[in-house]
C-alpha cells in the first residue's frame, strides 16, 4: 500500500495543471472566479480548449478518439479540473451518450456523432425524466410509433420531458421513449436519438428556486425520427440507460471542486474568527477526506482489475451531500449579507451591496445545489441500490 | 497509489478471521468477562504460540517488524469479535516505548512479552489533565537514586500488570521509568470499565526508583510518548471499524429474520435506509483508516494529523453505528445476553480513550 501516486502519474498531473495554466481560456476562469454567471459561448471556449488539447475523450477508449488514459489519470485529470475551479463538464455528450454510441451504436452512428462530441460541435441534452416519471423512470409515456413512409422508416414520437438541463443550447437531445406498452415496463423503452430542430419539438424553460434558467420542458407532437436514429435494438434501451447511469457514478463525488471551495472556507471562518464555524468547518474537512479516500479506494481495486459495483452509490450520496454542505456553511459565514439576492438578474441595482465578496453568490449556490441530491438518481434511490446489492435486503 | 492490501497481509487477515471464528465465540467470552484478570490467559497462549504478540516488535527484539498496516489489520478483526484479550496495553503501548527506546535492559522485558509469560502496563494519565501525557504533576527527585511520588489514573489492564511504564516529571524533564507491581510504597486500587476491561489507579508514595530503571528521558521519551499513543489511537480506531462492521452485518441479518405485520421487518424502507447509513459511516470510517495507517506506515508528516481526523470521525460514527444497531434490535438490543449492546459500550470506550472526538476535532484544526 501507499498513499503517493507514481512518478508517472505526477508527471502526468503536472502536465495537466500546465495546461490549466496556459490554455484554461482566461476570460472563463476570471468570471468563475468572481461568481459571474456564463454564457453559452464561455461553456463552448472552455470545451473546445480541451478538444483543441485532445483532451475532450477523457474517458474514452483510444479507438473512438479517445485519450486511453488509465483510471488514475482520469481521477487525477478530474481531480485538477475541480481544483482549477473549472467549470463542470457538460455530462451529457462526452460522459452519456458517447459511450452509449461507441458501445451499442452501429458504424454510421459512430461516424456521424462522435467526432461532434469530441469536438464540442454538438450540444446534447439528455431525455430522461418526464412529469409522470422520475424516480420510477422505467415507467416512462413518451411514444415512438414505427411508421412507413414513400418506403423509408420513421418513428413518430410524442410526449414530454422534464427538468431537461441546457436544453435550450442543445442541438440533440438522447431520450428514452416507449416502443412496446403489452410487456413489462422496462422491456418496452428504446434509444433514440432526435435532432432538437426537429419540427414538434418546443422547449419552455423552468425557473428554478435560484432564479436560474437551467432546466426546460421538452414537448414532442408527431416529431418524426428517421429509424436510423434508434442505437442498438428496440426494446433494448432500458439496458444502455443503466450502462449510462454507472458510467456517471464514477468522478461523481467532485472531490477536487470540493476541497477548493473548503479551503476559501477555511480562510473566512479563520477570519471571522468564528469558533463554532471554524469547528463545522474542520468537520466537513474531515468529511472530505474520508470522501476522498473512499474514491481512492474504488480507483485502487479498479486499477487492480477489480469492478466496484453498488459501492459507488457511496460517491454519489456523500459527494452531493457535502456538496450541500459547502453552500450551507457559505451562507452562514455570509451572516445577515446572505439575503441581498444577486441571482442571474442582478441585485435590481447598478451596484453591489458591500458585503464581503463571498456573500454575494452564498446563497445563490445554496439555492442551485438543492439539486443534487435529487438528480442522477436521487440520493434515496442510491440507498435503495445499496440496500438491495450491498447488503442484500 | 495503491490502497490494496498484498497477498501476505490478506493471508494474516484470513488467519485472524479463523482463528476468531472458531475460538472467539460471544457467549464463551462472557465466561471470561467475570473473571479476576477479565480475559482468557489460554488465548493469551495461543496468541504468543502463533507469533501474533511478536508482530510489530523489531527482528533484533525477537519481532516480525510488522508495521501499522498489519496492526490495523489485527485490530479491525479484533474489533468484529470484541476481543479483550490485553493487546493494546502489553504490545502496542508498552511494546512499542520498549522497543523503540535506547533503554539496555529492553530485550529482557520485550522477550517476556513476546512470549506471554509478563505483562506491563502504561501509566501516564493522570486526574484533570484532559488527555495531555506532558504536563504530569507525578514527579521524580534525586539524582542517581531517584525517588517517584503521584498518581496515575485509568491504567490500561493495571491489574494483570507484572511491570509499570510510568511518566513522571524530573527537573522539568520527562523520564518512563519501569516499576514493579510488589514495589514498596506502590498501593494500586482496580476498577471495571463499561466495557468489561480493567483498569487501576496506581499511587507512588516515596518509591524509589533505581537508575537502570529508566527506560528514556527528555525529548526522546516526549517523542517516545507522542508516537505510542499516535499508535494506539489508530489501532483501537482500526478495532471500532471492525466492530462498525460487525454491527451493520449482525443488524441486517437480524433484521431479516425478525418477523412484525407478517414478513422480515428488513423489508421496511425505513429500516433498510437506515442499514445504508450504517453501512456508509462503516466504510468512510475505513477510508480514513486506511489513509491513517498508510501515513504512520510510511512516516509521513501528516500521520498526527490524519490520525486525529480518524479517531474524531471514528468516536461520532461508532456511537452513532451502536445506537442504531440498537435501535434495530428493538428489546434485543438493551439485552446483556446479546452481543449488540456490547459493541455499543466498546464504542463509548474507545471513544473516551485517547481523546474524545471533540478533542481529536481541535487537534486536527490546529495542527
Amino acid at each position: 500500500m501507499e498513499l503517493s501516486f507514481s512518478a508517472k502519474d505526477l508527471e502526468f498531473r503536472d502536465e495537466v495543471r500546465s495546461f490549466l495554466a496556459n490554455e484554461y481560456p482566461k476570460h472563463v476562469a476570471e468570471k468563475v472566479e468572481n461568481g459571474e454567471p456564463l454564457t453559452k459561448d464561455d461553456i463552448v471556449d472552455w470545451h473546445k480548449s480541451l478538444s483543441n488539447k485532445g483532451w475532450m475523450g477523457y474517458n474514452w477508449p483510444v479507438e473512438y478518439g479517445g485519450t486511453g488514459w488509465t483510471p488514475a489519470q482520469i481521477y487525477i485529470f478530474q481531480n485538477e479540473l475541480g481544483l482549477a475551479g473549472c467549470p463542470t463538464l457538460i455530462p451529457f455528450g462526452v460522459s452519456m451518450v458517447g459511450p452509449v454510441i461507441y458501445t451499442f451504436g452501429n458504424q454510421e452512428q459512430k461516424d456521424r456523432f462522435l467526432p461532434d462530441i469530441l469536438n464540442f460541435d454538438t450540444w446534447w441534452c439528455q431525455g430522461y425524466s418526464e412529469p409522470g416519471s422520475g424516480s420510477d423512470l422505467a415507467s416512462l409515456k413518451t411514444k415512438a410509433e414505427l411508421v412507413n413512409e414513400d418506403g423509408k422508416d420513421f418513428y413518430i414520437v410524442n410526449g414530454s420531458k422534464t427538468w431537461t438541463t441546457l436544453a435550450q443550447n442543445a442541438d440533440w437531445i438522447f431520450c428514452l421513449v416507449r416502443t412496446d406498452s403489452s410487456g413489462k415496463k422496462q422491456e418496452g423503452i428504446s434509444f433514440l436519438l432526435i435532432d432538437m430542430n426537429s419540427p414538434g419539438i418546443e422547449v419552455k424553460p423552468i425557473i428554478t428556486i435560484d432564479g436560474d434558467h437551467e432546466v426546460n420542458s421538452v414537448f414532442f407532437t408527431d416529431v418524426k425520427v428517421p429509424a436510423e436514429n434508434l442505437i442498438g435494438e428496440e426494446g433494448k434501451g432500458w439496458t444502455y440507460a443503466k450502462f449510462l447511469l454507472a458510467h456517471e457514478r464514477f468522478g461523481i463525488a467532485g472531490v477536487g471542486a470540493s476541497k477548493r471551495q473548503l479551503e476559501r472556507l477555511k480562510e473566512i471562518s479563520k477570519d471571522l474568527g468564528d469558533e463554532d464555524l471554524i469547528a463545522k468547518v474542520s468537520q466537513l474537512e474531515i468529511d472530505i477526506m474520508a470522501l476522498e479516500f473512499t474514491e481512492l479506494r474504488l480507483l485502487s481495486a479498479l486499477e487492480g482489475g477489480g469492478n466496484p459495483g453498488a459501492e459507488s452509490s457511496i460517491l454519489k450520496i456523500k459527494g452531493t451531500e457535502i456538496q450541500q454542505r459547502l453552500t450551507e456553511l457559505y451562507v452562514e459565514a455570509a451572516g445577515e449579507f446572505a439575503i441581498p439576492y444577486g441571482g442571474p438578474d442582478g441585485y435590481g441595482s447598478n451596484v453591489k451591496p458591500n458585503g464581503p465578496e463571498y456573500t454575494n453568490d452564498a446563497l445563490s449556490k445554496y439555492l442551485n445545489m438543492r439539486k443534487v441530491t435529487i438528480y442522477g438518481g436521487s440520493n434515496e434511490i442510491q440507498k435503495n441500490i445499496i440496500s438491495k446489492f450491498v447488503l442484500g435486503v | 497509489m495503491n490502497l490494496n492490501f498484498s497477498d501476505e497481509q490478506n493471508l494474516l487477515r484470513e488467519q485472524i478471521q479463523k482463528f476468531c471464528n472458531s475460538d472467539y465465540d460471544f457467549y464463551d467470552r462472557e465466561n471470561f468477562i467475570n473473571t479476576e484478570s477479565g480475559f482468557d490467559s489460554e488465548k493469551w497462549k495461543l496468541f504468543a504460540e502463533q507469533g501474533w504478540l511478536a508482530m510489530p516488535f523489531k527482528s533484533d527484539s525477537g519481532g516480525f517488524d510488522f508495521g501499522p498496516i498489519e496492526l490495523s489489520i489485527l485490530f479491525e478483526e479484533f474489533g468484529k469479535f470484541l476481543v479483550l484479550e490485553p493487546y493494546l496495553s502489553n504490545i502496542v503501548l508498552s511494546g512499542f516505548i520498549l522497543d523503540n527506546s535506547n533503554f539496555d535492559k529492553k530485550n529482557e522485558y520485550i522477550s517476556k512479552l513476546i512470549s506471554g509469560d509478563e505483562q506491563i502496563s502504561l501509566a501516564y494519565m493522570e486526574h484533570n489533565r484532559n488527555y495531555d501525557y506532558k504536563n504530569l504533576s507525578c514527579t521524580l527527585d534525586g539524582d542517581d537514586s531517584l525517588v517517584l511520588n503521584g498518581t496515575k489514573n485509568l491504567v490500561l489492564n493495571g491489574p494483570n500488570a507484572d511491570h509499570f511504564l510510568v511518566t513522571a516529571s524530573h527537573n522539568d524533564d520527562m523520564k518512563i521509568v519501569i516499576i514493579d507491581k510488589n514495589t514498596k510504597g506502590l498501593s494500586v486500587n482496580n476498577f471495571k470499565t463499561v466495557d468489561d476491561r480493567r483498569i487501576s489507579q496506581l499511587n507512588f508514595e516515596n518509591v524509589s526508583v533505581e537508575a537502570d530503571h529508566v527506560v528514556s528521558s527528555g525529548d526522546e521519551a516526549e517523542l517516545l510518548m507522542k508516537d505510542a499513543i499516535n499508535y494506539g489511537t489508530l489501532c483501537v480506531s482500526a478495532e471500532a471499524v471492525g466492530s462498525m462492521e460487525s454491527c451493520y452485518l449482525k443488524t441486517v441479518e437480524y433484521t431479516k429474520s425478525r418477523e412484525q405485520f407478517g414478513q422480515p421487518i428488513s423489508n421496511f424502507q425505513v429500516l433498510q435506509h437506515k442499514m445504508v447509513d450504517m453501512f456508509i459511516e462503516s466504510e468512510l470510517c475505513k477510508s480514513l483508516l486506511y489513509k491513517s495507517m498508510i501515513d504512520v506506515h510510511e512516516n509521513n508528516d501528516s500521520k498526527y494529523r490524519s490520525v486525529a481526523a480518524l479517531k474524531s470521525q471514528v468516536g461520532i460514527s461508532g456511537k452513532k453505528v451502536g445506537e442504531d444497531a440498537v435501535q434495530l434490535h428493538g428489546g434485543m438490543g438493551v439485552s446483556e445476553e446479546m452481543s449488540i449492546g456490547h459493541y455499543l459500550k466498546r464504542f463509548i470506550a474507545i471513544d473516551s480513550q485517547f481523546g474524545n472526538s471533540h478533542f481529536h476535532l481541535k487537534k486536527f484544526n490546529n495542527s
